[in-house]
């Protein structure tokens, strides 16, 4: 049965938009669903990293907004769709994220960490200056291509899907065991003849191209884009370390569960009536419960709430 | 098969929860109105909810829009795109709500614009200022301020008529709206013949100023043009201040200089500082007075031009829906199109010029800090005080 769980859970999002033909789902709630796939492939690409690998990005805001830039660019001084900024950004992003790795991977722990938020904010003040390029602060605006979010959909879809099998695959490989064998003890692995450096440089790489493809896919699907809104720390930093940490760090579902909450309930919370005035609030004492009470996130503390709800039997 | 039942029934529970949330009422009119209610932009989010709830009690007060009561459900946007964009689609496809108005910065504005253009909604923007919204030649975007490039407009003129200056610097803070409101200035002063030595952009937020002051000192403009927020309005002059920078002039361009608060932050190193803006309670437009009166009984606070805008916005959209022919929104959009209507911000008619559509065009004022409050100075038929020009050097103030 688990076994089949991601397959099934596919093939009922693939196809979940032939039920908004019957008028279901609305384009409102279809919106909160792309939000929440484009936010699970962020969660994925910094699961990768931090998760996976150990190396801890407060800065992932860097790799998403060059991703959106990249498609915007390419409309703005190219005049090409920016559709084409998805297999562009897999490039540039990951080239970007190589010459930072040769900076930032020097450093260990939380040396490494404060290294990535700063390159976060570094690069968030150089777009906004390099007007010729980026148009600054007046950011870029582009015409959407559809009207009707069911391509986007399936666009991110299948992103997410990519980005899943590309973890997967990863993580079953030889080079998943050198990650973990980083993020349990750095020396140790390199004493054991792994290269530390280049499998960090190769999680960081990766970890940036898929955050990268998320970026472009957002500049497509939100047609404007501008440095506070991409670069943006507390909100594309932070809530892709809050994605994982919900969800469960290190596991494969964590970032998807992470979305769900971190999109959904928020944006449900939010639309209560009277109610909704307190939601940071709200949302302030849930995060605080998960982080105490599931320090290992919802997926990884499933036996856990199991047990809690008494359902803990059945199982295993 | 337990795991897959809990993700389904959490799914299912979250659909419901969306759905079952709004049930509409027969004999009440209800509008949402997305605004940044938390966040850094909170502030003008608040201004514009009293607003709003004032122009609301006044209509209910009066028989409501079509004999239906108002309700106005305000919808926390967080400044956030994406959050702005959910909530015009749920508008749109949930709430069925013929004509969308609200959200406060450009970001947000232009992501209501975008979806409210393509799902054939009208959408009023209230506040969002750069210029590009109504350049798309989006039918159904409406917009009541007028834009960044038409900010300076006053200033530019009382500028030319009593200061004279022949060089301007121009300081900056690094938003859209800092950004296109420095712009536009740059290119006015440049036409009437001021040379722009200097033109700084400086980090949201920053506190110290005095690295680009000591600069702009050196170069000595007869005007110190600034574009700020409040905190940065307010360091800024009591920077200025403390470094003794004599210029001819000090002028805001618009948000924080003139803003109350401004005053109360930077004391007496506000006083003689001009600032252009959209409105102010001394205009004497019909209803301006009254509003302004209501608001500081409330809320005992200065109205804003925040405020107007956002007060006069809800009898631009009930003007509008009374005028259409039915609730259908190409009706509503229609019935926009033909406004001509007295608001407290001023005159109200959307045009189609100069590359904008659907824009409305008025006359911006000019404040000074005279006494510690902000009087109106410039246009000369609007002035609630004389100017006062030339300013006393910082040495000569008590």
């Amino acid at each position: 049965m688990k076994k089949y769980l991601p397959l099934i859970v596919l093939i009922l999002l693939a196809v979940m938009p032939l039920a908004g033909l019957a008028g279901l789902l609305s384009s409102y709630i279809l919106h909160m669903i792309i939000l929440v796939i484009m936010w699970s492939v962020v969660g994925m690409a910094w699961n990768l990293l931090a998760g996976y690998c150990g190396q801890v990005s407060f800065g992932h805001a860097a790799f998403f907004g060059v991703g959106a830039y990249t498609a915007g660019i390419l409309h703005s001084h190219l005049n090409l769709s920016p559709w084409w900024g998805i297999p562009a950004s897999i490039v540039v992003v990951g080239l970007f994220s190589l010459l930072l790795g040769l900076i930032v991977l020097r450093l260990r722990g939380p040396f490494f960490a404060l290294a990535t938020l700063a390159m976060g904010e570094v690069m968030r003040i150089s777009s906004e200056n390099l007007d010729w390029l980026t148009g600054g602060n007046l950011g870029i605006t582009l015409q959407r291509t559809w009207v009707d979010k069911t391509n986007y959909y399936y666009i991110i879809l299948a992103i997410a899907v990519a980005a899943f099998l590309v973890v997967k695959y990863l993580m079953r490989s030889k080079i998943g065991y050198y990650f973990v064998a980083i993020r349990e003890d750095q020396d140790a692995a390199e004493s054991l003849g792994i290269n530390t450096t280049l499998y960090k440089t190769i999680a960081l790489c990766i970890s940036g191209a898929l955050t990268g493809v998320a970026g472009a896919f957002y500049t497509n699907y939100m047609g404007y884009i501008e440095p506070s809104v991409v670069f943006a720390l507390h909100d594309i930093s932070i809530v892709a370390i809050m994605t994982v940490m919900v969800g469960g760090v290190a596991t494969f579902f964590g970032p998807f569960v992470g979305a769900i909450i971190m999109v959904l309930l928020a944006e449900v919370v939010r639309s209560i009536p009277y109610l909704g005035a307190a939601h940071l609030t709200f949302f302030g004492i849930l995060l605080i419960l998960i982080i105490i009470f599931l320090p290992n996130g919802i997926v990884g503390d499933f036996q856990k709430i199991k047990r809690i709800f008494g359902a803990g039997g059945a199982g295993k | 098969m337990k795991r897959l039942g809990v993700l389904l029934f959490i799914m299912s529970s979250f659909v419901c929860g969306i759905v079952c949330a709004d049930l509409a009422r027969a004999e009440t009119l209800e509008l949402g109105v997305p605004l940044p209610l938390t966040g850094t932009q909170a502030k003008f989010g608040e201004m514009e909810k009293r607003a709003y709830e004032i122009a609301m009690e006044e209509m209910n007060a009066k028989g409501g829009i079509k004999g239906k009561t108002v309700v106005l459900n305000f919808e926390d946007s967080q400044g956030k795109p994406e959050i702005s964009r959910a909530i015009a689609e749920k508008l749109i496809d949930v709430k069925k709500q013929p004509v969308i108005f609200g959200d406060y910065s450009s970001a947000c504005s232009k992501a209501i614009a975008a979806v409210a253009n393509e799902r054939k909604v009208p959408y009023l923007v209230v506040t969002g200022a750069d210029d590009s919204i109504t350049q798309q030649g989006w039918d159904y975007v409406f917009r009541l301020n007028p834009t960044n490039a038409y900010y300076p407009t006053g200033m530019i003129s009382f500028l030319n008529q009593v200061v004279k200056p022949t060089s301007i610097a121009i300081l900056h803070e690094s938003s859209d709206f800092g950004t296109s409101g420095a712009d536009a200035m740059e290119k006015a002063a440049g036409k009437n013949g001021m040379q722009v030595l200097l033109k700084e952009k400086y980090e949201k937020g920053a506190v110290d100023f005095k690295p680009i002051l000591t600069k702009v000192k050196a170069l000595k403009p007869d005007v110190i043009y600034m574009v700020s927020y409040v905190m940065d309005a307010a360091l800024l002059m009591n920077q200025i201040k403390e470094l003794r920078i004599d210029a001819k002039l000090f002028a805001g361009g618009g948000a924080g200089h003139a803003l109350p608060e401004f005053i109360h932050t930077a004391k007496d190193a506000a006083e003689y500082v001009v600032v252009a803006t959209l409105w102010s309670p001394q205009v004497k437009y019909t209803g301006a007075k009254e509003l302004a009166e209501k608001y500081k009984a409330q809320f005992s606070e200065e109205a804003g031009y925040h405020a107007a805008e956002a007060y006069s916005a809800l009898y631009i959209v009930k003007d509008a829906i009374e005028r259409a022919k039915s609730m259908e929104p190409a009706d509503i959009q229609v019935a926009m199109k033909a406004t001509k209507l007295m608001t407290a911000f001023g005159p109200i008619h959307f045009e189609d010029k100069d590359g904008y559509k659907n824009q409305n065009f008025m006359e911006t004022l000019v404040l000074q800090v005279l006494n510690g409050k902000h009087e109106t100075i410039w246009p000369q038929n609007e002035a609630s005080a004389k100017y006062v020009f030339p300013i006393p050097k910082w040495r000569d103030r008590k």
